[in-house]
């Protein structure tokens, strides 16, 4: 029969502790399973050979997520009016205070990521990821990329500036200039015949609602695709997760065409 | 017995399970491995950003305590908008200088629809159809010549494209107004076209149109330098002027209507007396 002696005081005190932690992370685990998912989410395998461009999307991600934080900021500030617009862009750069580097950061970082956005997609197309079953995800991807382009086009008109304005004139005019739903979409971009302060509202609403909840909506799409298919490893890699290993014969080459592998090559 | 030769669709649902098993039993775990370097990466992207921002501003307003000052990576703010002055030239994000470039390209009324709509159409649907089109299962890039030289001319096409946009010259108001003497000595001009040819050279009109080789050829704008040998007559000149789209549907010249109707008859004369060289 083992002995028993009493845990020392210093034993209780630990074990309290971990229990008065734990305690709330049980609570929401018994009623929402979230812990359980954020541990899935953590924990769950990816190739073991990972390579540094595979972390683009997740610097895509975090520089929207910079462009969403500095745009709320903004959006306290900023007055949608052909009247106030440009003043308070001016108030907001030169007198709030750090105004400047949330402007400065959501100004430049609309343009690192608009280049992040083309790189991930570069990466993706060099590693031929867009292949089965990823599919669906490179369409989801295509989306944001349009829907990130044309958060790049309405964020342009708001500061209300000569270089804003005559931009917006001419990026209007030229969506006008489609086929059939061209000049509809030129009317409704301007919320009129003329660019006026109905384009500024309208411009404003697309920019910080309907585009980004789009944009939202699609990552969330995209990550739940991420998380469920897996990430590719490198194409070249030699622990290429998912690569057929067949023992076959050396090819023989017959003058300048080889014969075929058996099974099409490797996934 | 024959061996039965497995369909494409089968081979690949193989290739896939064969990769969760692999996953599975040789994989790391996302967290801290993989998420390490995302977490580097991110970090720098949010410094890149900082960075930027401190650039513009301590570039900009910071040593002249004027927005407006261009400093390194641009200004502040250009001065406020203006419906009034027409001499702006427009000009785009970076982002999208390749297609303010590609529309040089193609000229109105002909082709212009090529450029805005058409070519970025064709390269969104060839996006959205790549996987498609692209069946095979073989991912490595040397096994795949087709898609990476097609890789290889996009992004030099689209990096020439951006880089022509970048530095295309603009015609300034200043610059373009000294010419229109020599304008009126090779056309000919009579004096009553005179106060319009200064006005096309300061309203903004050579951002997008050129004359005897000034000018912006932006947007597909025609060339003007004989546009008074189709006759359009001076009532059609001033239409059009104030609302484009309403005389060519589909125009993207903006309107100058703000200029008010005298300003506009003076431009109207200018163009029916240009003849072309004489
Ligand atoms: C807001 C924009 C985007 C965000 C936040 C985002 C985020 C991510 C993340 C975090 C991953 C995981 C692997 C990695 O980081 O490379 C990923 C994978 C992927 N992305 Fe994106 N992405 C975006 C845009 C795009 C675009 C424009 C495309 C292509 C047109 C695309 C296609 C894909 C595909 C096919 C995968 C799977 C790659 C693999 O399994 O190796 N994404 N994305």
């Amino acid at each position: 029969m083992a002995i028993r002696r009493a845990p020392s005081k210093a034993q209780v005190r630990r074990e309290q502790m971990l229990a008065a932690v734990n305690y709330p992370l049980d609570w929401l685990e018994e009623r929402s399973g979230l812990v359980g998912g954020v541990r899935y989410f953590l924990f769950r395998k990816v190739p073991s050979d990972t390579n540094w461009m595979q972390t683009l999307g997740s610097a895509t991600l975090t520089a929207f997520i910079v462009q969403a934080l500095t745009g709320v900021i903004l959006a306290m500030y900023y007055k949608p009016s052909p009247h106030d617009a440009y003043a308070s862009i001016q108030n907001i750069t030169d007198h709030v205070t750090m105004g400047w580097l949330v402007r400065g950061m959501h100004k430049w970082g609309a343009s690192v990521f608009i280049i992040l956005l083309f790189l991930h997609m570069g990466r993706v197309f060099l590693f031929g990821a867009y292949k089965y079953p990823r599919e669906l995800n490179w369409i989801v991807g295509v989306l944001l990329l349009v829907l990130g382009l044309t958060e790049g086009f309405t964020g342009y008109l708001l500061p209300w500036d000569q270089t804003a304005y005559w931009a917006s004139v001419v990026g209007i005019n030229l969506n006008g200039t489609a086929p059939f739903l061209g000049p509809w979409l030129a009317q409704f971009l301007r919320g009129g015949q003329e660019i006026s302060g109905d384009t500024l509202s309208r411009f404003y609403s697309l920019h910080m609602l309907i585009i980004p909840g789009g944009i939202i909506a699609l990552i969330t799409l995209h990550l739940y695709l991420v998380i469920r298919l897996g990430v590719t490893s490198p194409p070249w890699s030699k622990e290429a997760a998912g690569r057929e290993v067949v023992e076959e014969p050396a090819p023989v080459r017959t003058g300048l065409t080889r014969p075929a592998p058996h099974g099409g090559g490797r996934d | 017995m024959a061996e039965e030769k497995p369909t494409p669709l089968e081979l690949r649902r193989a290739g896939f399970a064969r990769y969760k098993k692999d996953v599975k039993e040789r994989g790391k775990s996302f967290y801290p491995f993989a998420m390490f370097e995302d977490t580097v990466m991110s970090l720098v992207v949010v410094a890149v950003i900082v960075g930027l921002a401190v650039l513009w501003k301590w570039t900009s307003y910071g040593p002249h305590h004027d927005g407006l000052h261009k400093g390194v990576i641009g200004p502040e703010y250009a001065p406020p908008a203006d419906p009034g002055t027409v001499s702006f030239v427009p000009r785009p994000d970076w982002y999208f200088y390749f297609l303010f470039y590609l529309l040089r390209i193609f000229k109105w009324p002909e082709s212009v629809f090529l450029g805005t709509i058409g070519v970025p159409t064709i390269a969104l649907i060839l996006l959205l159809a790549l996987p498609f089109m692209d069946v095979r299962l073989e991912r490595r890039p040397s096994r795949r010549p087709v898609a990476m030289v097609a890789a290889v001319l996009t992004i030099m096409s689209m990096a020439i494209l951006t880089w022509k946009g970048a530095t295309a010259k603009e015609a300034l108001a200043s610059e373009v107004i000294a010419d229109v003497p020599s304008w009126v000595k090779t056309e000919k001009l009579p004096a009553a076209a005179v106060p319009g040819a200064k006005l096309f050279a300061t309203a903004g009109c050579t951002a997008c149109h050129t004359y005897l080789g000034t000018g912006g050829s932006n947007l597909g704008a025609p060339d003007l330098t004989n546009i008074g040998t189709r006759n359009l007559g001076i009532s059609f000149q001033i239409r059009h002027l104030e609302c484009p789209s309403c005389v060519n549907p589909g125009s993207p010249m903006p309107k100058f209507a703000s200029l008010g109707t005298a300003r506009l008859r003076q431009l109207a004369i200018f163009l029916e007396s240009s003849k072309g060289k004489q």
